[in-house]
């Protein structure tokens, strides 16, 4: 069986409770959050690794985002991927999902061999989770979203259990594919410190390099745009204390209850 | 900008995308045909049902009993299961031939996986996982209601000159409009022309869940030493909202439950839409499994018990009557 | 034998380093099992740990020492009986680093980890929350110009149980007039990174951190962990006026400058729980005795097996991120031994022993026995005027709800 050449997209997203509503301005401020890798990107990574043990082959990393994402592939690299690429240039900014997966396939395309993107199932600030059927729609490839695990059959197609509503299903695709990696599939592995001290170093290209019309980029080429950000609940919980006999505040949980589980 | 395949000038109509599991449609279909009709109404435009399947008349009828005018079925036996490759090809010939304004979908596993597909196809934009919607007063515009940030933030998104407007719509946001089996409705079919060679996915099983597995439970019961080793009321509770039963590690250890239900650092990690916390004092090795859960309900006879400073609605009361009377209480809601 | 494709091969200089490491601290065994015979798992599982096995593997560079290195609390007990001095939970800690060169580690491990990566504390809990704790108490961001850096640590910081005990602290400190600050961004000291064996991304955390201390000035130090005190004491390295402390031995000096003074009653019975990484690993038995002794009308009883002797809760070595089966874990043979002794409490002064005795006392049902962190009683024993803020008033600082009957135990 062949190896596998794949190229995981991860993004790097601020900490979730750390980002808030400027009061005044309405405009998201996120300059003093803390960031991270996008947690199911990271079981995306694991995946990837996973399967290179299994296969053989070639794990790169992809991103788009600014400068500063750069260590954060670093983190990714020391898992033991083998290349990262971060797509960085004023231009990419302002992006809804539809100039995200374009560029994303883009850079995809740019990187030349490959057999399988690995995305997250949803990032955690605009948790679209449209991007990876984006993707494979640019490539024109098949796609598995919502992926529990994976595995290559031997007939070279792509064997994926994804998730349904009640259930899951296992479905086959031939490669090239694109796959969206649910959350907590697996525990990612931790960095291994001689690759964590000599980090191969993360190649970054413009959109320049990328050869493509920019009016197809950032926030030019979004066809969404957002009318207005506001902040929802508090990040604390409401620690709202129910008062009158058993039966009043049974019957006060029990609206609330109700309104909180879906009607399905 | 990247040119969307048809213009706002060309663009006509509302349309739903019914989803459906062998010939029923899904919960959120309804719950859109229901929203769906109100905003139609608003813009004085008919609501079209969109449905692809095999043997769905019956689903078709549905959809008008709850409340679309017009429902386009296309049917085939290459979509009788879901597969991206067959309903994004489909979807796209009828979408390009009748070039509606505004296109909504469930923001089902199934509903993303294929609105994601199509708005690249179509070139167009894509409102995530709304919460609302509404027409915008001045442009007539769609207004999406969307959260980014695990919930803390809140926007609304719209699409000023690509055409469908599309959007995906949680689960469980609206409510499900009551049937009107009267209703009248026109249901066409429409033609298919889709090849078995089109199809790159093959589905080769299909898995219901059964036996436990509170990591997926929208809604968990959990409860703890306070429960005194009767889980019996937990368990019913839990059944009537159609959860599971999950548990400290202490009533674990004392043999109340199972080590497959057991919370927290040492047990699972859970993110359920919710959990009611019955008789569990709120140490961080438990909290630590819920954190994640949307709405945190907390029973508990000690108003100073920690868990109340992580819960959203706190009770302060022995959890056994409370629990007998929220039964009752959902009961009686019950057809 | 053949790797498949795409594995990193171990990096030999890594095995070879860790190996010579293990094998040089193993050399001198005489492979006699006394440390098989006093290790605390022999309590509670049919099988004992075989340590003498994994000392023998070691010397011999030899494999197969399976799932048992996890098992280690690091207790120590075994050190202080070793007829050779061979450190050996520090080879099992060798032997855990090996289990990560080759991804054999268990479940939970790699998640505490990168929780420690991201957010800066193994609990998994979010950094913009670390100083929750403190809410109400206008504490104060350290300077040179304090006394001491009180240390949180990320269990008295983020453990809803523990952080009681790091607000008792800030009365008893405040009480005794202590000029004392804490850091903006308290970092975590890498103890839980340390026992998981991740030597190398300790070295990463170490580093940084003694920057961040050097930087802010930090001289005196009071922890509250004693592993977190085992770090700073052991594990950093040493620089100018560095001085870490343990609450207990800080509070202690308070005593004897008499600058801090209890006056009010407790009446009752304590036993003391040597925490193994204050007692055998340092040697601070009295410090804490000296506390409980001076609160008036407070007995003190101790425990059958005490100080060098004492039987650790489980919490070590990594343990609190690990699950231990109900019926195996060592703090339930230390409850009993507590109910023995008749006294009401159990005192002791480490956030995971509080954890782990707390947590049996509720198993077994011993309502009697109320587990207790030495603060908690030094707080109640300071007079009314020296109770520097409500927030801080003992009965804040007493459990509730911890006698609940346990009708259906069995
Ligand atoms: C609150 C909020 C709401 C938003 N709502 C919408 C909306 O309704 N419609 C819309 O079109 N845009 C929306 N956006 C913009 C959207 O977040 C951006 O387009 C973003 O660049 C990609 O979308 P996502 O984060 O939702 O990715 P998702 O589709 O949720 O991400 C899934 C996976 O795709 C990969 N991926 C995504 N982005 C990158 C990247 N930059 N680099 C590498 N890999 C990546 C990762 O593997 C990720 O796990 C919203 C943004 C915010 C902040
Ligand atoms: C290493 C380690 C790992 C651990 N991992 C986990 C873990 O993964 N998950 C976990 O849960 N714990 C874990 N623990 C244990 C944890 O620290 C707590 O001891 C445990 O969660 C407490 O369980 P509880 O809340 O059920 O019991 P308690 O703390 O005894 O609480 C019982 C509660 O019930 C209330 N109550 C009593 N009667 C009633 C009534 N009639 N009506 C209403 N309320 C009533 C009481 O007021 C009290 O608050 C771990 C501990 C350690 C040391
Ligand atoms: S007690 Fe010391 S000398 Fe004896 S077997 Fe154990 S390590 Fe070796
Ligand atoms: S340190 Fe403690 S737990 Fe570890 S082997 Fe020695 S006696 Fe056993």
């Amino acid at each position: 069986m062949k190896a596998l050449d794949i190229i995981v997209c991860v993004k790097v997203v601020p900490k979730p409770e750390e980002v808030t509503v400027h009061a005044e301005t309405r405009t998201l401020d996120r300059a003093q959050a803390r960031s991270e890798l996008n947690p199911p990107d990271m079981n995306a990574i694991e995946l990837a690794l996973a399967l290179r043990e299994r296969h053989g082959g070639t794990v790169s990393l992809l991103s788009m985002g600014p400068p500063f994402a750069a260590p954060y592939l670093e983190v990714g690299l020391a898992m033991g991927a083998d290349r990262a690429y971060l797509l960085s240039d004023r231009l990419f900014g302002g992006a809804d999902t539809l100039p995200t997966s374009f560029a994303l396939a883009k850079g995809i395309e740019k990187i030349g061999e490959w057999d399988l993107v690995l995305c997250g199932e949803e990032s955690s600030d605009g948790a679209t989770g449209q991007v990876p059927a984006g993707i494979a729609e640019w490539l024109g490839c098949s796609q598995i979203t919502y992926a529990m695990d994976l595995a290559l059959l031997p007939d070279g197609r792509l064997r994926g259990e994804r998730e349904i509503r009640g259930g899951h299903e296992v479905i086959a695709v031939p490669l090239p594919a694109v796959v969206s990696v649910k959350l907590g599939v697996n525990e990612p592995r931790f960095m291994d410190m001689e690759r964590r001290r000599s980090p191969e170093p993360v190649t970054v290209w413009s959109a320049g390099n990328l050869g493509v019309d920019p009016a197809w980029l950032g926030f030019e080429g979004s066809p969404t745009v957002v009318g207005a950000v506001w902040q929802a609940k508090s990040p604390e919980r409401q620690r709202r204390f129910l008062e009158g006999m058993p039966q009043e505040k049974a019957r006060l949980l029990a609206e609330q209850i109700r309104a909180a589980v879906s009607p399905q | 900008m990247i040119p969307s395949a048809y213009s706002p000038e060309a663009a006509r109509g509302l349309w739903v995308f019914l989803e459906q599991e062998g010939g029923q449609l899904e919960g959120v279909a309804l719950e859109l045909l229901g929203k769906g009709r109100e905003l139609a109404q608003a813009r004085g435009v008919p609501l079209t049902g969109l449905l692809l399947g095999q043997g769905v008349e019956g689903a078709a009828r549905q959809a008008i009993a709850h409340g679309a005018d017009h429902v386009l079925v296309a049917e085939d036996p290459l979509l009788a299961p879901y597969t991206t490759d067959a309903y994004a090809n489909v979807a796209t010939q009828i979408v390009l031939d009748r070039k509606p304004e505004t296109l909504l979908l469930g923001a089902t596993p199934n509903g993303r996986d294929l609105a994601g597909r199509l708005a690249v196809r179509l070139r167009t934009g894509l409102t995530a996982d709304c919460t609302g919607l509404a027409w915008e007063g001045d442009t007539g515009l769609l207004l999406g209601e969307v959260s980014g940030f695990g919930g803390g933030v809140m926007a609304s998104i719209k699409c000023a000159r690509h055409r469908p407007q599309m959007a995906t719509v949680r689960p469980g946001i609206f409510p499900l409009p009551s049937p009107d089996p009267e209703r009248a409705g026109r249901i066409e079919l429409v033609p298919v022309s889709l090849e078995a060679g089109e199809i790159r996915t093959e589905i080769l099983e299909r898995v219901r869940h059964e036996g436990v597995d509170i990591t997926r439970a929208k809604v968990l019961v959990a409860g703890g030493r306070g429960v005194k080793g009767d889980f019996g009321p937990l368990t019913e509770f839990a059944r009537l909202l159609g959860g599971e039963v999950g548990a400290s590690r202490i009533a674990c250890d004392l043999g109340w439950i199972g080590r497959d239900r057991q919370i927290g650092q040492t047990g699972f990690v859970t993110r359920p839409k919710l959990v009611v916390v019955c008789g569990i004092s709120g140490a961080t090795q438990f909290t630590v499994g819920i954190k994640a859960a949307g709405l945190i309900v907390a029973i508990n006879s000690d108003p100073e018990a920690p868990i109340f400073e992580e819960a959203d609605l706190c009770v302060v009361d022995d959890l056994f009557p409370i629990l007998e009377a929220l039964i009752a209480e959902l009961k009686r809601g019950m057809p | 034998m053949s790797e498949p494709a795409g594995v990193r091969v171990l990096d030999d200089f890594a095995w070879d380093e860790v190996w010579g490491a293990a094998k040089g601290a193993a050399a001198p065994c005489f492979q006699c099992g006394v440390c098989t015979a006093v290790c605390p798992w022999g309590l509670v599982q049919k099988e004992p740990v075989n340590v003498r096995r994994l000392i023998r593997l070691a010397q011999l560079d030899a494999d197969g020492w399976g799932e048992a290195i996890w098992l280690c609390t690091t207790c120590a007990l075994c050190e202080v009986r070793c007829p050779r001095g061979v450190p050996v939970s520090e080879i099992i800690l060798a032997l855990r680093r090996l289990a990560w060169e080759r991804r054999s580690v268990p479940k939970g491990l790699p998640t505490m980890l990168w929780a420690v990566h991201w957010d800066g504390n193994p609990w998994d809990q979010p950094p913009s929350q670390r100083q929750a704790w403190a809410k109400g108490l206008d504490l104060q961001p350290f300077t040179p110009e304090h006394e001491v850096l009180f240390y949180v640590g990320c269990t008295a910081a983020y453990d809803r149980r523990s952080q009681k005990i790091a607000r008792s602290l800030v009365a008893l400190l405040r009480a005794a007039g202590v000029s004392f600050g804490i850091l903006a961004d308290e970092p975590c000291c890498g103890e839980s990174v340390r026992t998981a064996g991740q030597e190398g991304y300790l070295a990463e955390v170490v580093a940084a951190n003694v920057r961040r201390f050097e930087e802010a000035g930090v001289r005196k130090l009071v922890a509250v962990s004693p592993h977190c005190l085992d770090m700073f004491r052991s594990h950093y390295p040493p620089w100018d006026g560095f001085r870490p402390l343990h609450y207990t031995e800080y509070l202690a000096e308070l005593l004897d400058a008499g600058r801090l003074r209890f006056t009010r009653e407790v009446r009752g019975t304590v036993a003391y729980h040597d925490p193994c990484y204050l007692g055998r690993r340092h040697g601070i038995y009295d410090p804490p005795r000296r506390l409980l002794a001076a609160i008036p009308g407070l007995m003190l009883a101790e425990l059958p097996a005490a100080r060098e002797d004492a039987l650790c809760c489980g919490g070590g070595g990594g343990r609190m991120w690990l699950e231990t089966h109900a019926g195996e874990r060592f703090g339930d043979l230390r409850i009993r031994e507590a109910l023995g002794t008749g006294a009401e409490w159990l005192a002791t002064s480490c956030p995971f022993c509080i954890l782990c005795l707390e947590d049996s006392a509720k198993v077994l049902g011993a309502e009697r026995l109320k587990v207790v962190d030495v603060t908690e009683l030094a707080v109640r024993a300071l007079g009314e005027a020296s109770l520097p803020h409500p927030a801080l008033s003992p009965t804040g600082g007493e459990e509730k709800g911890e006698g609940a009957p346990v009708r259906g135990a069995p």
